[in-house]
């Protein structure tokens, strides 16, 4: 089987989930509930893939949660502001969150590894504390009400939220695919596998790693201006720690640094979530979760993606 | 502000310092020797207050009797945890280490939630009531036991360090595992014993804050793991007297200096209160210092 | 085979999907002569325990009601199904949960509702359905006042952070404070010397901004002498407690969850000295805060609305102990004051169903607008549980409790001392009790520099010295 016919697969593959997905309204009828299921389950996976990024360049953070806060609260105080409607204000979302991201960054540059992963998880705190001590702008503790992207007067807003919200994930996945395989996502890939190397072939480390970051918090302050003018709300508990974690749970098991990775991890996990539920496990639930990432760690390093791959190798032997 | 008050604060931030440090030099263990990041040790620090109490309350001995029985099972703990965890992933990459111990927090978290639920619980030491003057303070004889039993802990880690065998080859491992390999020294036995050592220097220090009246639930390791990640930073990774220093800064400074701003921003009539600013001053030091010196306070050059 | 092999994996997650689809279509259809209500409640997450208590205590009121007969609904009586809406404790399980409820599960009226920052992301969803909730879990009075979406739908039977300092100060003005100038002869004209030290979250500032209201709306003479804030779920309140020590206090407020409230008492009264009558926020009135705090809680006062070991006297004692029991029976645990408003909110709904005459929503709503129900196990201002007109918020009489030691049990137990319509004794002010004195009053001989903490002082140093040491050895 040749490389091509692969990607082929893989291209059909996914044409086939958008147009599902495009049809989930008409085949299952207008459910909110349904929909708003997968407007959260799209906006996370629009948000891993935007964690992905970053850990394609070799950095892993662990506080991605400031960056999704930071573009929900820039748009919503843009919106309240200004009086832009929410679709312009989620793009000034993406960018504020960009450039912290390259603030972030610059401090970041020089660290690798776990001493990044400390000091993002730190920024989270210190966007958390900094939000709060700006009561006048943000709302402190009991946040701000914001307008939703859609307004609940249009006869089956919540269809409209949908395609809005899957149109987005759509373009931005394909950016991202577009950016993985480009020089861009090479030099990534050169810096992840050995920053030294890299730089001594030519490459702009700290020029990427910025880039990496930024894009990333783009994404991501897009993922959270999206999810909050979902909610109609925003409070300080978008910088929760659970929302750091998750796109990096949603990222290990679907299979790191590819594009179906993220996008397979957040349908699974979130689908294992809910059925578990329904058996009434609690504690239960999260104890599976952490044993599946440790498993996946152990057994399964490229994540759920290299199933098919293993089976066959499974197969051959 | 009055100098005993001052005084006071101090001996707090004292005693919050010993608790890092206990925790950072498990941590700082584990890293010189396998050069591994457990991002979960709080969980250990959480089990092993767990274990004490769960020993204390079916048993109704002394608590601090209960300290080494949990000590000696938090070891075999830790030991499991190297061999089936962190053993197997070794090499594999630094960010795979990461998400090992997130899984393993999720794991140890909601394993103690479901074990002893997430009800807080607490052990009523048998000297809560013994107050020691000194001076015009007075401190309860549990913190002083603390803060003793802590410096005795450093003492004799640092004896075992320098003097037997295994702490020898302990720090031959973490100077050069391959040389030390060469040599003759099991590295993998050696990763597993500082493993142990690590989880039980997490034990005690979690059995200590227990019984000096804090309170245990499934989810208090988390911050003082956080606290003790940034005193290995701040002091150097796998540096011992770094991390002795740093965790005494860190406890002093979340603790003093929030009093000192308030009273600073005091004298231009601004009323604000900063002491929930503990953890943000952590931070901001870490990430000072990291900036800085990006190999922390006592690192070696090129870690 | 490659191919087969991602397909079989496909077609696993789309059918996985449909299954969670399937699952969530499945839900029985609404049958006849039968009222649905939605009990919103973090049944899973990290406030499971309270959520469990809300649903619990909501089961039990249904089934009391369906069994004298159901609600009589213009002359039908039909039955109350409850439907769970698990929050999962987080904003996106919230409103997950609430769209199901309305969309999916058809409810009539949602009931429950823990955690402002979670029913302010839900609430959207029932405005925007015009369903109406009776919010029984969550302390923040914004939840009816907000302005962005219609809020007539919604209905408050659960004190705000604003009447949480109305009745502890009240009873402080007319009770703690007079015992206090009595013994030390301070002239009426001295104001009380109150510290407040609240969580740096919504409910603690919701509190501290109510105790400054109250204090300037019934013009009491008090100084907040000290205010300082603390992280959520803050272990180490020594020093913070030491600084308000210093600012010498004659009472201490905690805005503080049941594990804070727990370390502040006990580090305030055993590390730091700090001999004052410490306050509490009402939902502290737990088993587990008596087992925790030991006998430094002694002579504490507490607010409360319903709690495990007090009962309040007068006519509503039977209803909670009869309430109490039969929860125990059933559940095997005792219940908590979020399940006893959630129960009384199950009560309150079968009621305006039954004045409305039908399942229409505007007319549940108007008939809750105008109820007016007698008090069921929570004591309310003037015996009736009704709606204010303004932000549609009931009105509860919260009631004091000190903890008065109990020699057999070696813990405390609640006593209700205010006020005196339900009380069960008098307010003690403890031996040990020492007021804040003013600050030129104070001044003693001041300490020498080189007396006070000169063997702590010896002590860090020494520290020091050891660790130094090392340094330089490991060199």
């Amino acid at each position: 089987m040749n490389r091509e016919k692969i990607i082929s697969v893989k291209t059909c593959l996914g044409f086939i989930s958008f147009l599902i997905a495009l049809l989930m309204p008409h085949i299952f009828g207008v459910s909110q509930y349904l929909l708003t299921v997968l407007i959260i389950m799209l906006v996370f996976i629009l948000y891993s893939s935007a964690w992905n990024l970053l850990a394609l360049s070799g950095q892993g953070s662990l506080g991605h949660a400031a960056f999704f806060g930071i573009g929900g609260y820039t748009s919503a105080i843009v919106v309240k502001s200004l009086g832009l409607p929410p679709l312009a204000t989620i793009l000034a979302g993406g960018i504020f969150a960009a450039f912290i991201g390259v603030l972030i960054g610059l401090t970041c540059v020089r660290l690798k590894e776990w001493f990044l992963a400390m000091v993002t998880f730190g920024f989270a705190v210190l966007a958390h504390t900094i939000t709060l001590e700006l009561p006048g702008l943000t709302g402190g503790w009991d946040g701000l009400p914001v307008q939703k992207v859609i307004p609940v007067t249009v006869h089956n807003y919540i269809m409209y939220e949908y395609y809005l919200v899957l149109i987005t994930t759509v373009i931005v996945l394909f950016v991202i695919y577009q950016i993985m395989n480009s020089k861009v996502g090479l030099a990534f890939e050169a810096i992840r596998e050995n920053e030294l190397e890299a730089n001594v072939m030519g490459i702009n480390v700290m020029k990427y790693k910025l880039t990496a970051f930024a894009v990333s918090a783009f994404f991501s302050g897009i993922a959270g201006a999206l999810e909050i003018h979902h909610f109609g709300y925003i409070t300080p508990e978008v910088y929760g720690i659970d929302i750091s974690f998750w796109p990096i749970i949603y990222c290990v098991s679907g299979g790191l640094c590819t594009i179906e990775g993220p996008i397979l991890g957040t349908i699974i996990i979130t689908l294992l979530d809910e059925s578990l539920k329904n058996f009434g496990w609690t504690y239960e639930r999260y104890i599976m979760i952490g044993l599946i990432l440790i498993l996946i760690v152990r057994f399964l390093p490229k994540g759920f993606v290299s199933v098919p791959e293993k089976i066959k190798a499974y197969l051959r032997s | 502000m009055d100098i005993s008050i001052f005084i006071q604060i101090l001996v707090w931030g004292l005693y919050a310092g010993c608790i890092y440090i206990l925790l950072a030099i498990g941590l700082n263990l584990i890293f010189g020797v396998m050069k591994v990041v457990n991002f979960a040790h709080g969980e250990l620090l959480m089990i092993g207050a767990y274990v004490t109490f769960w020993l204390y309350s079916s048993s109704g001995i002394n608590p601090y009797l209960v300290v080494p029985i949990s000590t000696f099972i938090m070891a075999i703990l830790g030991i499991l945890i190297e061999r089936f965890g962190f053993r197997p992933i070794r090499g594999t990459g630094k960010l795979n280490e990461i998400f090992l111990s997130l899984g393993l927090i999720y794991l140890l978290q909601n394993s103690a939630a479901l074990l002893w639920t997430t009800n807080s619980r607490t052990i009523h030491s048998p000297y809560s009531d013994i107050l020691v003057p000194l001076g015009t303070i007075k401190l309860p004889l549990d913190y002083i036991i603390i803060i003793i039993a802590t410096i005795l802990f450093l003492i004799a880690f640092q004896l075992f360090m320098k003097k037997t065998t295994i702490g020898r080859a302990m720090r031959a491992t973490s100077q050069n595992r391959e040389a030390a390999a060469l040599m003759g020294i099991n590295v993998e036995r050696i990763d597993m014993l500082s493993f142990a050592l690590g989880s039980a220097l997490a034990a005690v220090a979690g059995s200590l804050w227990l019984i000096s009246g804090q309170m245990v639930n499934p989810y208090v390791g988390s911050l003082p793991a956080i606290k003790a990640f940034a005193v290995i930073i701040i002091g150097g990774l796998g540096s011992i007297p770094g991390a002795i220093i740093a965790g005494l800064i860190l406890g002093i400074a979340e603790n003093v200096v929030p009093v000192i701003i308030q009273s600073l921003v005091a004298v231009f009539n601004v009323e604000m209160s900063f002491t929930a600013w503990k953890d943000t001053i952590a931070f901001l030091i870490l990430i000072i210092v990291l900036i800085l010196r990006p190999t922390g306070l006592f690192g070696k050059k090129g870690e | 085979m490659r191919k087969h092999a991602i397909l079989a994996t496909v077609l696993v997650v789309i059918a996985l999907f449909a299954c969670g689809v399937a699952q969530s279509e499945e839900t029985e259809q609404q049958g006849v002569g039968e009222i649905r209500i939605g009990v919103v409640a973090p049944l899973t997450g990290g406030a499971s325990t309270t959520g469990n208590d809300m649903w619990q205590s909501a089961v039990l009121s249904a089934e009391e009601i369906n069994a004298n007969g159901g609600v009589n609904v213009s002359g039908v009586n039909m039955n109350i199904t409850l439907v769970k809406g698990d929050t999962e404790t987080s904003r996106e399980g919230g409103v997950k949960a609430v769209t199901k409820l309305i969309t999916v599960d058809n409810v009539d009226i949602l009931v429950g509702g823990f955690s402002s920052g979670i029913t302010y992301a839900d609430q959207v969803v029932a405005a925007e359905h015009k369903v109406p909730f009776i919010i029984t879990g969550a302390s923040s009075p914004i939840i009816t006042r907000r302005d962005d979406i219609d809020t007539n739908y919604f209905f408050h039977h659960c004190p705000t952070t604003d009447d949480y300092p109305d009745s502890t100060l009240l009873f402080v003005d007319d009770v703690v404070k007079p015992e206090i100038y009595e013994r030390f002869n301070f002239s009426e004209d001295r104001p009380l010397r109150l510290a407040v030290l609240y969580q740096d979250s919504k409910y603690g500032e919701g509190v501290y901004d109510g105790i400054k209201k109250v204090i300037e709306k019934h013009n009491l003479n008090m100084d907040i002498v000290a205010a300082e804030k603390f992280k959520m779920s803050e272990t180490d309140f020594r020093t913070v407690l030491t600084t308000i020590k210093a600012s010498n206090p004659d009472v201490l407020y905690p805005a503080a969850f049941l594990n804070e409230q727990t370390l502040i008492v006990a580090q305030g009264r055993r590390d730091v000295g700090l001999n004052n009558i410490y306050l509490s926020v009402e939902c502290n009135d737990d088993p587990d805060y008596y087992s925790g705090v030991e006998n430094w809680g002694e002579y504490s006062i507490q607010e409360s609305r319903f709690g495990p070991y007090a009962v309040p006297s007068g006519d509503i004692h039977d209803a909670v102990v009869k309430f109490r029991d039969d929860f125990e029976d059933k559940w095997g645990t005792s219940p908590s004051m979020m399940g006893a408003s959630t129960y009384e909110g199950v009560y309150i709904a079968a009621k305006a169903i039954e004045d409305a005459g039908n399942l229409d929503k505007s007319n549940i709503r108007a008939s809750l607008a105008a109820l007016e129900m007698p008090q069921i196990i929570e004591v309310m201002q003037n015996g009736v549980i009704a709606f204010s007109p303004d932000y549609r918020e009931s009105k509860f009489e919260l009631y004091m409790q000190q903890l008065i030691s109990n020699e057999t049990l070696d813990e405390t137990r609640p006593k209700i001392v205010w006020p005196e319509s339900v009380k069960e004794t008098d307010f003690v002010l403890p031996d040990w009790y020492e007021p804040g004195s003013k600050a030129e009053e104070q001044t003693p001989a001041a300490p020498t520099p080189k007396g006070p903490g000169f063997e702590a002082v010896v002590a860090i140093a020494s520290l020091f010295a050891i660790a130094y040491l090392v340094l330089r050895r490991s060199k």
